[in-house]
């Protein structure tokens, strides 16, 4: 039977495994994917370029500090296609299919199962993008880049990748009472669009709303000051919590989902 | 209608059902134009039982069909048993496991097959869905390789295994899904209309396919159906469900006599006789010509057949029960016992 | 049973003898249709209201742009002080929601599943019905639209106006128009679907110049000029910019964004209906 990390583990790989043959299966329309990310980062550019010129910054970040920003938010972007969206789709399928029992008989945790059966290669361009505008900004505004400075940059991205999937694991987990909720991504893409921009470019309510209630701040800001060797210990500290809530809440929530679906469905 | 019971309670049942009970609460809708703003503005509900005191013992290694028209609680009651539904009263146990506590220990004793949904992958070949499914249920490369060509043996699949799924008929995909589906061994097996939409032949081979791994695991078998052929050549108990109540628990023959007390009695007669002296013997169903149906009652069958071969120029006799889906047809439409 | 055989009888005969009967029929047969098809959609979307809130929600970009250029002095550079900052970006935002479609992902959809060919096999046009859901779905979402933009003035009372009479009016033409564009540019492309299997990144890829060019991140005032030339050049600006300036009351040239508006639904409704013929006859060879 194997150890229970072990199964897991080889489950992942096996699921991964056959994500990406699944691809294969259908001419991925890579090109069309590098067509649109290079669109995204340059109409990105566009909107961000409006705030400057003329000697203006924006919140206080110069041209090159805001495109790290930039940079953190195609990143996240990238991740968004290449992991989140993929599996998080699934979930309104089964739902509507009745497939999601096929699922919840499995002898593995349905949570793991429906977030990482699916892996896509269509975000590998603006991960690509997105990283490179973060190292040459940073370049750019003068940065030195240290080892020391990787690890705390790397440290702060896997907690806004971790907060990033919790909220969409959060919003997809509505769709057992919506059904058709695949528009309730689309209301969280809407609001996280925000971070294309440095957190201190709102003004102070909607700053307060932005890292309280949607974290948007963290997911974005936080890495980009990470990056910029800008980063106090206790942000460092408070990303590290909030992806944790974030974690515990999305589990929670599910666990919650599940006793309603297996209440209620006939 | 109390249901009869053909065994007594048994030292150790794998599957012990108390009292289930299921209720559910939907939104109820007037049509028109009114009743969609008022449906939008305030949403009214009623509550539907789906399942009423449901209470029956299973040994293991026994074949028992559900049986019940659409709506009458079926599916529920085996969701309930696989752990899907939380059941609103009563107690199962499955396997000596509590099914909506779904701990991995019990799920992997179990398994589920529903007609014409599918587990399996649509764009890639089953052995790739499979080699997952190993993963999950913990089977190492070789035994399952072992066990991949057991059952396909059995099910009569070879170069299917290959192809996407998607490029298989109806009737492979639903024996790769059932080969999926028995992978790990399990000791129970829930089958939820397993032949819907197959064509004659491909119902006639999973039949004697789930025939067949009974004998030879000793797997328990609970199985949903409409088609009565399905239930007639697997299933030698029943459980027949109505309106979510447990109707009726026993043989399919113990079904049929307290469904018809009466037999059928085809007489070909050598000239046609009068309805009024055919009525002596028993109820004239129908009287074309030469050829008459009659209705005789069980206790009174061969004392009325020995008159009738006695007093009436027969030619020819045939006696048969009335079909049972029409006996379990009428039932459902009068909602009584004759 | 009996009496519309009679009355069909007497229709045709009657058509016969006068056909200036035939066009009022058509119209109100043609009447007739429309109302079911609303009255089934309206329904349909009741149905889903919570969806219509989301999607009325997933419109918010207007407002959180307007949180940054409120703050940034870029917009004053402009000559656009917070009022009409606050003004452009609501009429944006009102405006988007009426203009809103999604033909292309309902129709690959359909497609895919094989509800395509029944459709094709009715005396109506496919089109038809999409259209009908849309404005059903617009209809559904005026309450929200009104509730959004109640709270938006609670919030900021000072950039509460009310258009003229002349602006409101032009408003709601440009608006529709806009509609008609936007539903033309998806259909057009959901042509598409007869040719390739899968769509859904060129949908991706038109929601970006919508995005980034159509007003609906930034009034076109604050681009450079010759971006800006470039973005008229296309149609998007029309979808938002154009109504979203004629509602706040903003400057903007009338006469030259309507006829760019006929212009491109006439050219675009041209395209289509040449791309559906070839479309359809493909998709009727391949044995759909």
């Amino acid at each position: 039977m194997g150890n229970p990390l072990g199964r897991y583990l080889l489950t992942l790989s096996r699921l991964w495994g056959t994500s990406l043959a699944m691809q294969f299966e259908y001419q991925a329309n890579l090109l069309l994917e590098v067509v649109a990310a290079v669109a995204n980062l340059l109409g990105s550019l566009l909107l961000l370029s409006l705030f400057y010129g003329g000697g203006r910054a924006l919140g206080g970040w110069s041209w090159p500090q805001a495109l790290v920003v930039l940079g953190v938010y195609t990143l996240l972007e990238g991740i968004t296609s290449t992991w989140l969206r993929p599996n998080l789709s699934t979930i309104v399928g089964h739902v509507q299919q009745g497939t999601l029992d096929f699922v919840l008989l499995k002898p593995i945790d349905s949570q793991f199962w429906l977030s990482t059966s699916r892996i896509s290669l269509m975000g590998l361009p603006e991960i690509a993008t997105g990283l490179g505008l973060m190292i040459w900004a940073a370049g750019q505004a003068g940065i030195r880049i240290t080892p020391w400075l990787m690890i705390q940059t790397l440290l702060m991205l896997v907690a806004s990748g971790l907060l990033l999937y919790s909220l969409w694991f959060l919003v997809s987990t509505t769709s057992i009472w919506f059904v058709k909720t695949w528009n309730a991504t689309e209301v969280l893409r809407a609001a996280l669009s925000s971070g294309r921009y440095p957190i201190s470019a709102f003004p102070t309510a909607v700053r307060r709303f932005f890292t309280i209630v949607l974290p948007v701040a963290f997911l974005t800001t936080v890495p980009a000051e990470a990056m910029l060797g800008r980063l106090t210990l206790p942000w460092l500290l408070l990303s590290l919590m909030v992806a944790c809530i974030g974690l515990a809440l999305s589990r929670a929530f599910w666990q919650f989902a599940l006793r309603f679906y297996t209440s209620a469905s006939s | 209608m109390a249901p009869s019971s053909s065994t007594s309670p048994s030292p150790s049942p794998i599957i012990r059902v108390d009292g289930l009970s299921k209720t559910y609460r939907v939104a109820t809708k007037d049509p028109g134009l009114a009743g969609t703003l008022r449906h939008f503005l305030q949403r009214r509900y009623k509550d539907v039982a789906a399942v009423r005191d449901v209470s029956f013992q299973i040994q293991p290694g026994e074949m028992v069909g559900f049986l019940g028209p659409n709506g009458a609680g079926k599916t529920t009651t085996l969701k309930m048993l696989t752990g899907l539904i939380h059941p609103s009263a009563g107690k199962a146990l499955v396997a000596g496991y509590t099914p909506h506590r779904r701990q991995a220990n019990f799920l992997r004793r179990i398994t589920l097959v529903m007609g014409q949904k599918q587990q399996l992958l649509w764009d890639l070949p089953a052995l790739d869905s499979l080699r997952v499914n190993a993963a999950v249920y913990g089977i190492d490369e070789a035994e399952s390789r072992h066990r991949i060509h057991d059952l396909a043996e059995m099910l009569d699949l070879g170069a299917e295994l290959k192809r996407p799924l998607r490029k298989l008929s109806l009737g492979q995909r639903m024996k790769t899904e059932l080969l999926a589906a028995l992978l790990h061994r399990p000791e129970v097996l829930f089958l939820d209309e397993p032949t819907l939409g197959l064509d004659v032949n491909a119902q006639a081979r999973v039949r004697s396919f789930l025939a067949d791994y009974n004998q030879r695991f000793g797997a328990t078998v609970l199985l949903t159906s409409h088609y009565m052929a399905d239930i007639t050549a697997l299933c030698p108990r029943v459980l027949l469900i109505h309106e979510g109540r447990l109707f009726h628990d026993g043989s399919l023959d113990a079904l049929t006599q307290r469904l018809a007390p009466c037999r059928e009695v085809r007489l070909e007669l050598a000239a046609p006789w009068p309805l009024e002296a055919l009525r002596t013997y028993g109820e004239v169903e129908s009287c074309e010509g030469v050829v008459v149906h009659l209705l005789i009652r069980r206790d009174a069958l061969t004392a009325a057949i020995s008159r009738l071969l006695a007093e009436l120029p027969v030619r020819d006799l045939e006696v048969r029960d009335p079909p049972i889906e029409e006996l379990i047809g009428s039932l459902f439409v009068q909602g009584t016992l004759s | 049973m009996r009496n519309t055989a009679f009355s069909s009888r007497a229709v045709s005969s009657r058509a016969l003898r006068s056909p200036k009967v035939r066009p009022l029929q058509s119209l109100q047969h043609g009447w007739r249709v429309a109302r079911a098809l609303f009255a089934s959609q309206y329904a349909l979307m009741l149905e889903y209201r919570a969806e219509i809130v989301l999607w009325a929600l997933a419109g918010m970009v207007p407002f959180i742009m307007l949180a940054i250029w409120i703050e940034s002095p870029a917009g004053a550079a402009l000559g656009m002080g917070p009022t009409q900052l606050a003004r452009y970006f609501l009429a944006a935002f009102v405006v988007r929601q009426f203009t809103v479609a999604w033909v292309m992902t309902v129709f690959e959809e359909d497609a895919l599943q094989g509800r395509l060919s029944p459709m094709l096999l009715q005396p109506l046009h496919p089109f038809w019905r999409y259209l009908a859901s849309h404005v059903a779905e617009q209809a559904t979402r005026l309450p929200f639209v009104a509730l959004i933009a109640t709270l938006f003035f609670l919030v900021l009372p000072w950039a509460f106006w009310l258009p003229t009479p002349q602006r409101a009016l032009l408003t709601l033409a440009a608006t529709f128009l806009a509609f008609v564009l936007n539903f033309l540019i998806q259909c057009t492309m959901a042509c598409m679907c007869f040719w390739s299997d899968r769509v859904n990144a060129l949908e991706r890829l038109i929601y970006i110049p919508i995005l980034f060019l159509s007003g609906t991140a930034a009034p076109l005032d604050a681009f450079p000029p010759a971006l800006r030339r470039l973005a008229e050049a296309t149609p998007f600006p029309l979808l938002v910019n154009f109504p979203a300036q004629l509602l706040s009351g903003g400057e903007v040239q009338i006469a030259a964004g309507f006829t760019a508006l006929a212009i491109w639904i006439t050219g675009l409704f041209l395209l289509m209906t040449l791309l559906w013929r070839i479309g359809v006859k493909r998709y009727g060879a391949m044995g759909a």
